[in-house]
C-alpha cells in the first residue's frame, strides 16, 4: 500500500485522508456509558454481581432488600466509571489544547495562521525554533544553508540528544519565497509505526525540477512531537497527520497484565463458585422436599395447592440469592485500593531515588506489584543496566603497540601523548578516525567550551579521548568538519556517511580533505567485521590478540581502519548509493551489499578499548537475588567473552571451580545440535550432583537455530540451568527466550534500559526499565522505571515480597469473612424450614461487607512480618512467595475450614443463649452479627505481625464504629431495628455470649497458630522470632559459609520444611550459596570447547 | 503502555528538557509512613505469653460460669405439656378434626409450685416446631399499615392474607397477625382467682411506635379461612398486647411468647388450678404447646447454656495452659534458632 502526497494540493487530499486532530480519547460523551458499562461487565465477576443484584429485584426469592447488592454494585461501578472518566477528560483536554495550537500553513501560496487540527495532508507547515511538530512532515526548507536542521526527539523515543535533519536534495537552493509555490507528487509508505524508516520517493513539478526521483529517508523527516532546535525556521510538508502518524501509530493500549496471584484469586473464586453453586442445589433439593412433607401442613404458611411452573425453582433460586455473598462483592475494591498504595510505596521510597540524577522509582502500573515477589526468572540486559554506559577511552593499540597497558589508562599514558605530540604517523591517523569517524555533534556553548553530542556512547567517548589527545573536533557545519590537531586547523568534508546497523556492526565516513583533496574511506566496528576485511598481506594477529587481551578485561573494542580511494572508484560507487537509497522495497539490505563494495582492502590502524564500568552495587544485588532463588539470564548484544567477563564479575556465575560455563555453538544445524547435546547432557550430571553451578553460554547465531529447529532440548536446558548468558541476541530474540520461560510457567521479569529492550520489557510478566543513558524508551515501556540496577533487590525483596504477603492475607481474609456469614446464613435456613429466610436485614448484610469487615483488613497493606533489615540478610525467604505459599489452596482451605468453624461457633452459641423468651428476630441476627464483627476483630488482629497505630485504630475502631453505626440505626423509629441494639447492650447476657464468643472461637485457632509456631514454625516464623527476640540470627548476621558448615553438623535432616519447596521449580535449583569473590582475571574458553572453561 | 503522548510534552513546549524526567526528579517526600518506617508493635506468641493468655482466660471464665450457673438455678420454672392431654381420650385419634370442630376445648390442669416463685412470675406459652421464621410467613406483613391510620391499603406484602374477596383491606393484614395465638389461660389458687396482669407485656417502642395509637382492627378474621385469635374491633392496634408480642416473630422453632405476669409471690407446693382454653391448632403440623410460669434472674430466664459453656471454656484452657507448660517444660525449644533454616541445613553437603 502507497500513499500518494501532492504538494501543495488543497483540494486533493482533503477527502481521502484524515485530518490532523489528535485523539487519545476512549469514550466520547454519548458512547463513554455504554461503553464503560459493557467493558466493566466483560469481567466475570461482575457479571456474577449484576446477575445476583438483578434476581433480586424479584421480590418472590430475594431474602433482603435488593439494595444490598445494588448499593455495593454501584458503588463500586462508580469509582471505576469516574476514575475512567477523569482519566479520558484529562486526556480530551490535553488532545485540545494540541489540537488548537496556531501552527503557520501556506494555503494558496500565502502564509495563514491555523489551529494544528486543520492541517491536511500536503500542507506546507512552518515552523520556528522550539516549536513543536504538529504531525509528521516531509522536511523542504530550513534556515541552514546547507539545508539541515536539528530536532529533539525525546518525546518520540525518548533520547535526548540532537539529530540531525536535512532536506532532500531535489529542494536543495530553492528560495524561501519559492517554498510557498512548490509542487510535487510524494510517493511514501501508508502509515505504519517504524519510526526508524520512512522509504519514500520524491518528484518536483515543474517548474522546480523535472521528473527526477528524489529518494527520501527518514532523515528527511521531521516527526509528530518533536522539537525544533538550533534552527531559525524549517518547513516541511504533511505526509502523515493526525493519528495517522507515526507516534500515532505507535500508540496503544497494553494489554493488562495479569498477575499470578490475580489468577490465583480467581481460580479460588472459581473454586468457590461451584462449591456456591452444590449448596445451592442441595438446599434448593431439601428444601423443596421440606416444602413438600411438612410446609404443606403448616396451615399458617397457607401454601398454595398449584403453584406456578417455576415453583421448583423459587427456594433454589433464594438461596443462590442468600448464597451469593459467598464471593464478596469487596475483594475487588479492596484489592485495587491496596495495590494502588503498593505502587504508591514504590513511587515514594527515598531509598530507592538515584542519587546522582535524583530519579525516583515510579511504578506506571499499578496492578502487578505481588508479581515482583513471585518472579522466578530475570532477564537483564547488559549494558547500561548491569553496567553504567558510561564509556570511557581506556587502552589502545595501534599498529602493535599497546598504550594504557601500564598505567590503566592510556589518556595518561605518556608514550601515547608523546606520539601524538610529535606527530607519528600511524598515531595521528587513529586519531584522525576517532575524531571523524562518527556522527557526533559538537555544540560550543558561549564560554567557549565544546561539549558533543552523541547518540552513541561509544562515538562520545572516542570523541572526547581525540580531543583529550589534542585532535579536536571543533565544528560541525553541514558537511564540513573543522578539525584542530596541535592548534593547526584541519578541514574534512564529509561525501557519505555508510551508517551503523546491528548486522552491519561497523561505520563508515567517506571524506575529502579540504586542503589535498584526497578521498579516504574511515571505518570503525567490532573486530569481526572489520578484521576480515583488511588488504591481503596485512598481519592482523596482534589486533586479534589485542581484541582477545582487552575483551578479558572486560573492555569494549572497537577496530579501526581506513583506506584512500580513487576519484572514480568513488564516483562509480557514489551513484550505487544514491540507487540504492532510493530503492522503496529491501532499502536495508541493499545498502548493505552496496556498502561493503567500499568496504575492503582496509588498512587496520588499531584497536580502540573502551571501558563501561559496571554499575554500583550490582553484584551484591545479583548474589542476594541469587540466593533468593531467582535464576538470572543476560541477554547481550555484545560479544561472547565480554559478555562472560562481565558475567563473571558481576557473580553471574561462581568463579572456578564452582562455576562452569557451557558453550553452546556452531555455525549449522548440526554442529548446534550436537553442541547443545553435549551441554544438555553435562548440565544433567551436574545438576543431579547439585554441587556445581552451571551456566550455559550462547550466541545468537546458535540462538536462532536451537529455537527453531531444537525448542525442545533448549527448553529443557533452560529450565535445568540457572543461569544463561546469550551474547549477540537481536531485540526479537530477547522477547523470544521471555516468550519460551513464560510458557514454561515462569514468572519472568525483564530489566533494560534500551530501545532494544523495550520488545523483552512488554513481552515479560515485569517490565523493569532503568531511566539511563539510553534515553527514557525502556523505562516508559516498562512496568516500573527505577534509576539503577541495585534498587532491584529493594523492589523484589522488599516491595514484592510485602505486596505478595499482604495480598494474600487480604484476599483470603476476605473470603473467610464472607463465608463466616453465608455459613451462618446456611445454617439458619435449617431452623428455618429450609425456606430461604435471610437472618440478618439487609442494613447489617450490607454494611457488614462495606465498612465493618473491610475497613480493618484494609490496614494490613501496613503490615510487615518481617523486618526489611531481615529480609535483605535471608534473602532465601523470597521462596516462600515464589511458591506462592502464602496463598494456595491448601491455605485456603485453612481459612475456609476457620470460617466454618467460626461460624459454628457464632450460630450454636447465639441461638442457645438466645433460645426460648429470648428469640426474637432482631435480637438473635444482631447477637450474631456482633459475634462475627468481634471474631473478625480478633482474626486480625492475629494475623497481623506488626501492629502500627493506624492498624490499632481501625481494628478497635472499627468495633466502636459497628457499635455508633447500629445505635443510630437503632434510634430511627421507622427502622425494624429500633432500639433493638439499645437492649441488647443494656443486658449482661449480651456482653458475656459476646465474650464466650469470641474465647470460643480464638482459644483454638491461637493453641494451634502457638502449637505451630513453636514446633513446626515456618522459615517467616524462625526469623520473625529471632528478629524480635533478639536470638541469635541478628549477632550470626549474615551466615558465612564456615560457620553454616559447623552449626549444620549436628543437626539431623529433617523432611518437614522440604515437600512444599519442592513444588516450585526453582526449588530443584536452589542457590549454591554465596559465591566467592572473583580474584583472579580468567580466560575466556578456546572457542569451541564445549566443556569446562579452563584457566590458563 | 503507548510511546507517548504528543500532547503530555506540549506541556514542556519551549524546555530543553522532555518532561518525563522533571517530574521524576521531584525528590519523593520523607515521612514514616511513605516509607513503612511507622513505629510497630511487633508481638510474638513465646510460650509465656500464650500459657498466660489461657491461664487468664480460665481463671475469669471459670468464675463467670459458676456465677450464670447459679443464676439460673435460681430460676423456678413450671413448663406444662398440655397439648395432647388436653385432648379428650376419644378424640386423640382425629386431634385435627378435634380441634377443627365446635366441641367446647375447655381443658383443666394443676400445677405444683416445686419452690417459692417471688414476683413477678410470668407466664409464657412455648409452641415446638412452630416456624415463625419461615420466609412466606415472617415476610406477610405490612409495617406502614401497623403503625400508620393513612397506609390501610398497603398490603402488598401480606398475600394471601391481604384483602377481603371483596377488595377490603384487612387490618392486621397478613399470615403473621392472621395466625395470632388463641389459647387463653386463667388461673386459680384456693378457688381464687389469680389475677394475670396482661398489660406491659410487650416492647413499650413497639407499643408506642410501631403499632399506631390511631389504627383499629378492619375485617380481621373476617375470611373463609379461620386463622387464629380475633381482635376487639374497638381497640387501637397499640392496646393489642398479644398481637404485638406475637408480631415480634422468633428466630427458632422454638420459642415462649409472654402471655402475662403474675404478681404475687406463690407459695412452695402450692397448687394453681388452670383453666385453659386448647384453641390453637398445632395438631396439624405435630407442634407442642406448653405453658411456662418462670421468674427471672440477672441473666434472663432458666438457661443453663452460658453456665455450662463458660465452664466447659475455662476448663479446656487450663487444660490446654497445663499441657503447653508440660511441653514446654520436656521439650524446651529455642525460638529463633537458625539452625532450623532449612537453607542453612541444605547446605550442609557442602
Amino acid at each position: 500500500m502507497k500513499r500518494y502526497v501532492y504538494i501543495n494540493d488543497d483540494n486533493l487530499a482533503k477527502d481521502i485522508y484524515c485530518d490532523n486532530r489528535i485523539s487519545n480519547r476512549k469514550y466520547t460523551i454519548l458512547n463513554f456509558l455504554p461503553k464503560n458499562l459493557w467493558e466493566q461487565f466483560s469481567r466475570f465477576m461482575n457479571q456474577y454481581f449484576l446477575l445476583i443484584a438483578c434476581l433480586q429485584l424479584w421480590s418472590l426469592i430475594t431474602p433482603v432488600n435488593p439494595a444490598s447488592t445494588w448499593g455495593p454494585l454501584i458503588l463500586i461501578f462508580a469509582v471505576s466509571s469516574s476514575k475512567e472518566a477523569w482519566d479520558d477528560y484529562n486526556r480530551y483536554l490535553l488532545d485540545k489544547k494540541a489540537n488548537e495550537k496556531e501552527i503557520w500553513i501556506v494555503r494558496q501560496g500565502i502564509r495563514k495562521l491555523i489551529q494544528a487540527q486543520d492541517i491536511c495532508i500536503g500542507n506546507i507547515v512552518w515552523l520556528r525554533e522550539n516549536d513543536e511538530v504538529p504531525c509528521d512532515l516531509l522536511l523542504l526548507g530550513t534556515a541552514d544553508p546547507q539545508g539541515f536542521c536539528y530536532v529533539e526527539t525525546a518525546a518520540l523515543d525518548g533520547e535526548t540528544d540532537l539529530k540531525t535533519r536535512s532536506i532532500p536534495s531535489a529542494c536543495m537552493g530553492i528560495d524561501v519565497d519559492l517554498l510557498h509555490k512548490i509542487k510535487g507528487v510524494i510517493e511514501c509508505p501508508s502509515p505504519n509505526k517504524d519510526i526508524r524508516r520512512f522509504d519514500a520517493n520524491m518528484r518536483l513539478f515543474p517548474p522546480f525540477l523535472d521528473n527526477d526521483i528524489f529518494p527520501l529517508t527518514i532523515k528527511n523527516t521531521l516527526l509528530q512531537s518533536c522539537y525544533l532546535r538550533n534552527t531559525e525556521w524549517a518547513c516541511g510538508v504533511a505526509v502523515y497527520t493526525g493519528n495517522q502518524t507515526k507516534l500515532g501509530m505507535c500508540r496503544g493500549i497494553a494489554e493488562p497484565k495479569l498477575t499470578a496471584v490475580d489468577a490465583m484469586i480467581d481460580k479460588l473464586t472459581g473454586a468457590v463458585f461451584v462449591f456456591q453453586i452444590v449448596v445451592v442445589i442441595v438446599l434448593g433439593i431439601a428444601g423443596n422436599v421440606f416444602k413438600d412433607k411438612q410446609g404443606r401442613k403448616l396451615w399458617y404458611v397457607q401454601y398454595p395447592k398449584e403453584g406456578p411452573w417455576y415453583e421448583l425453582l423459587v427456594i433454589p433460586l433464594r438461596f443462590e440469592l442468600l448464597c451469593s455473598i459467598m464471593i464478596p462483592i469487596s475483594i475487588k475494591v479492596s484489592l485495587d485500593l491496596a495495590k494502588s498504595l503498593y505502587a504508591k510505596f514504590i513511587d515514594w521510597d527515598v531509598e530507592m531515588v538515584d542519587p546522582e540524577t535524583g530519579i525516583r522509582s515510579n511504578a506506571a502500573n499499578q496492578a502487578i506489584s505481588e508479581d515482583l515477589g513471585q518472579v522466578e526468572y530475570i532477564l537483564t540486559d547488559k549494558t547500561g543496566t548491569l553496567t553504567e554506559n558510561k564509556m570511557i577511552f581506556k587502552r589502545c593499540c595501534i599498529s602493535g603497540r599497546f598504550y594504557g597497558n601500564e598505567s590503566g589508562d592510556a589518556l595518561t599514558d605518556a608514550q601515547l601523548l608523546n606520539a601524538a605530540s610529535t606527530g607519528s604517523a600511524d598515531v595521528i591517523l587513529f586519531l584522525k578516525v576517532m575524531a571523524i569517524c562518527n556522527t557526533v555533534i559538537p555544540v560550543r556553548s558561549k564560554s567557549g567550551t565544546i561539549s558533543y553530542k552523541a547518540l552513541s556512547q561509544d562515538e562520545e567517548a572516542l570523541v572526547c579521548a581525540s580531543a583529550r589527545l589534542r585532535m579536536v573536533l571543533e565544528n560541525k557545519n553541514g558537511n564540513i568538519l573543522d578539525i584542530n590537531f596541535n592548534a593547526s586547523p584541519m578541514q574534512y568534508e564529509v561525501l557519505d556517511t555508510l551508517e551503523f546497523t546491528s548486522d552491519r556492526k561497523r561505520m563508515s565516513v567517506v571524506v575529502r580533505e579540504c586542503q589535498s583533496g584526497e578521498l579516504f574511506i574511515l571505518s570503525k566496528g567490532a573486530d569481526e567485521t572489520i578484521l576480515p576485511l583488511t588488504y591481503s598481506g596485512q598481519q592482523v594477529r596482534t589486533f586479534a590478540e589485542a581484541v582477545e587481551q582487552y575483551a578479558q578485561m572486560g573492555l569494549r573494542t572497537l577496530c579501526l581502519a581506513w583506506r584512500k580511494l580513487e576519484e572514480d572508484e568513488y564516483q562509480e560507487w557514489t551513484s550505487m548509493f544514491k540507487e540504492a537509497n532510493s530503492t522503496l522495497v529491501d532499502r536495508e539490505r541493499r545498502v548493505a551489499e552496496v556498502c561493503q563494495r567500499l568496504e575492503r582492502d582496509f588498512e587496520i590502524l588499531g584497536v580502540a578499548a573502551i571501558e563501561d564500568r559496571l554499575q554500583e552495587g550490582v553484584p551484591e544485588t545479583i548474589e542476594i537475588l541469587r540466593k533468593a532463588g531467582i535464576n538470572f539470564w543476560m541477554l547481550t548484544g555484545d560479544k561472547m567473552s565480554t559478555a562472560i567477563q562481565i558475567a563473571l564479575s558481576c557473580n553471574f556465575v561462581s568463579p572456578e571451580p564452582k562455576g562452569q560455563i557451557l558453550i553452546i555453538d556452531g555455525k549449522t544445524e548440526d554442529e548446534v545440535c550436537r553442541s547443545l547435546d553435549r551441554v544438555l547432557l553435562t548440565t544433567r550430571i551436574t545438576e543431579s550432583e547439585s554441587k556445581q553451578d552451571v551456566a550455559f553460554v550462547v550466541d545468537g547465531w546458535a540462538l536462532e537455530i536451537a529455537l527453531k529447529h531444537y525448542r525442545k532440548p533448549f527448553t529443557e536446558l533452560a529450565i535445568l540451568s540457572r543461569t544463561a548468558i546469550c551474547c549477540r541476541v537481536t531485540p526479537s530474540q530477547k522477547a523470544q527466550l521471555v516468550e519460551l520461560l513464560k510458557l514454561c510457567d515462569y514468572r519472568t521479569l525483564a530489566i533494560g534500559d534500551g530501545g532494544n529492550d523495550v520488545r523483552m520489557i512488554q513481552q515479560a510478566d515485569i517490565g523493569v526499565g532503568i531511566s539511563g543513558r539510553e534515553g527514557l524508551q525502556a523505562a516508559r515501556a516498562a512496568d516500573y522505571s527505577i534509576g539503577k540496577f541495585r534498587f532491584l533487590k529493594r523492589l523484589i525483596l522488599v516491595h514484592g515480597r510485602y505486596s505478595y504477603n499482604r495480598t494474600a492475607f487480604l484476599s483470603q481474609y476476605s473470603f473467610y469473612k464472607s463465608f463466616l456469614i453465608c455459613f451462618i446464613q446456611i445454617f439458619f435456613s435449617f431452623i428455618s424450614g429450609v425456606s430461604g429466610t435471610s437472618l440478618f436485614n439487609t442494613v447489617s448484610l450490607m454494611a457488614y461487607n462495606v465498612f465493618y469487615t473491610s475497613v480493618p483488613v484494609l490496614f494490613s497493606v501496613l503490615d510487615k512480618d518481617l523486618s526489611e533489615r531481615t529480609v535483605m540478610q535471608h534473602p532465601q525467604i523470597l521462596f516462600d512467595c515464589q511458591s506462592g505459599r502464602l496463598l494456595n489452596p491448601s491455605t485456603f482451605a485453612g481459612w475456609f475450614g476457620r470460617s466454618l468453624f467460626h461460624a459454628i461457633v457464632v450460630f450454636v452459641i447465639t441461638i442457645h443463649s438466645y433460645a426460648f423468651e429470648k428469640s426474637v428476630m432482631e435480637e438473635v441476627a444482631m447477637v450474631a452479627v456482633s459475634g462475627c464483627i468481634w471474631l473478625q476483630a480478633f482474626v486480625v488482629a492475629l494475623e497481623t505481625n506488626s501492629f502500627t497505630i493506624f492498624q490499632h485504630l481501625a481494628i478497635w475502631g472499627n468495633l466502636v464504629g459497628f457499635y455508633a453505626i447500629n445505635w443510630i440505626v437503632s434510634s430511627i423509629p421507622t427502622s425494624g431495628m429500633y432500639t433493638i441494639m439499645f437492649r441488647l447492650c443494656e443486658q449482661p447476657s449480651y456482653w458475656i455470649t459476646m465474650i464466650l464468643i469470641v474465647a470460643t472461637g480464638m482459644c483454638p485457632v491461637l493453641a494451634l497458630k502457638y502449637l505451630r509456631y513453636t514446633y513446626r514454625p515456618s522459615r517467616i516464623n524462625l526469623l520473625q522470632q529471632s528478629e524480635r527476640l533478639g536470638g541469635p540470627i541478628l549477632s550470626s548476621g549474615i551466615i558465612e559459609p564456615k560457620s553454616r558448615s559447623s552449626l549444620d553438623k549436628d543437626i539431623p535432616t529433617d523432611s518437614v520444611y522440604e515437600p512444599l519447596l519442592s513444588e516450585s521449580p526453582s526449588a530443584t535449583r536452589r542457590s549454591a550459596g554465596p559465591t566467592q569473590r572473583l580474584d583472579s582475571v580468567q580466560s575466556q574458553s578456546p572457542p569451541h570447547s564445549t566443556h569446562t572453561r579452563k584457566d590458563n | 503502555m503507548n510511546a507517548s503522548n504528543p500532547s503530555s510534552s506540549a506541556a514542556g513546549a519551549g524546555s530543553a528538557d522532555s518532561t518525563a524526567p522533571r517530574r521524576n526528579s521531584k525528590r519523593p517526600k520523607y515521612s514514616r509512613f511513605t516509607q513503612q518506617e511507622l513505629p510497630a508493635c511487633k508481638p510474638i506468641l513465646t510460650p509465656k505469653w500464650v500459657i498466660g493468655t489461657f491461664l487468664l482466660v480460665s481463671v475469669i471464665f471459670i468464675p463467670i460460669g459458676v456465677v450464670s450457673l447459679f443464676a439460673s438455678q435460681d430460676v423456678v420454672e413450671i413448663v406444662d405439656r398440655y397439648e395432647t392431654d388436653c385432648i379428650p381420650e376419644p378424640s386423640r385419634n382425629d386431634k385435627v378434626g378435634f380441634i377443627q370442630s365446635n366441641q367446647s376445648k375447655t381443658c383443666q390442669r394443676t400445677l405444683r409450685i416445686p419452690k417459692h416463685m417471688k414476683q413477678p412470675i410470668y407466664v409464657y406459652y412455648q409452641l415446638d416446631n412452630f416456624y415463625q421464621n419461615h420466609r412466606r410467613y415472617v415476610k406477610s406483613r405490612s409495617d406502614q399499615q401497623l403503625r400508620n391510620n393513612g397506609s390501610l391499603q398497603e398490603t402488598d406484602a401480606c398475600k394471601p392474607e391481604d384483602t377481603t374477596p371483596g377488595g377490603a383491606p384487612i387490618v392486621p393484614c397478613g399470615l403473621i397477625a392472621w395466625s395470632l395465638f388463641n389459647d387463653t389461660y386463667d388461673f386459680t389458687r384456693n378457688n381464687q382467682i389469680l389475677n394475670v396482669n396482661k398489660r406491659g407485656i410487650s416492647w413499650k417502642s413497639d407499643r408506642e411506635h410501631k403499632f399506631g395509637k390511631d389504627v383499629f382492627p378492619r375485617n380481621f378474621q373476617n375470611g373463609t379461612l379461620k386463622g387464629g385469635a380475633t381482635l376487639n374491633p374497638n381497640l387501637t392496634l397499640s392496646e393489642q398486647e398479644d398481637l404485638i408480642v406475637w408480631m415480634r416473630t422468633a428466630a427458632l422453632p422454638t420459642f415462649r411468647k409472654l402471655y402475662g405476669k403474675i404478681e404475687v409471690d406463690l407459695q412452695r407446693d402450692e397448687l394453681i388450678n388452670v383453666t385453659l382454653e386448647n384453641n390453637y391448632n398445632t395438631y396439624s403440623f405435630g407442634g407442642k404447646k406448653k405453658l411456662v410460669l418462670s421468674t427471672t434472674s440477672w441473666l434472663g430466664g432458666k438457661n443453663d447454656f452460658v453456665g455450662i459453656a463458660y465452664l466447659t471454656v475455662g476448663g479446656l484452657c487450663f487444660f490446654l495452659a497445663l499441657v503447653f507448660l508440660l511441653i514446654y517444660l520436656i521439650k524446651p525449644r529455642q525460638l529463633g534458632d537458625p539452625s532450623y533454616l532449612s537453607w542453612n541445613r541444605n547446605s550442609s553437603g557442602h
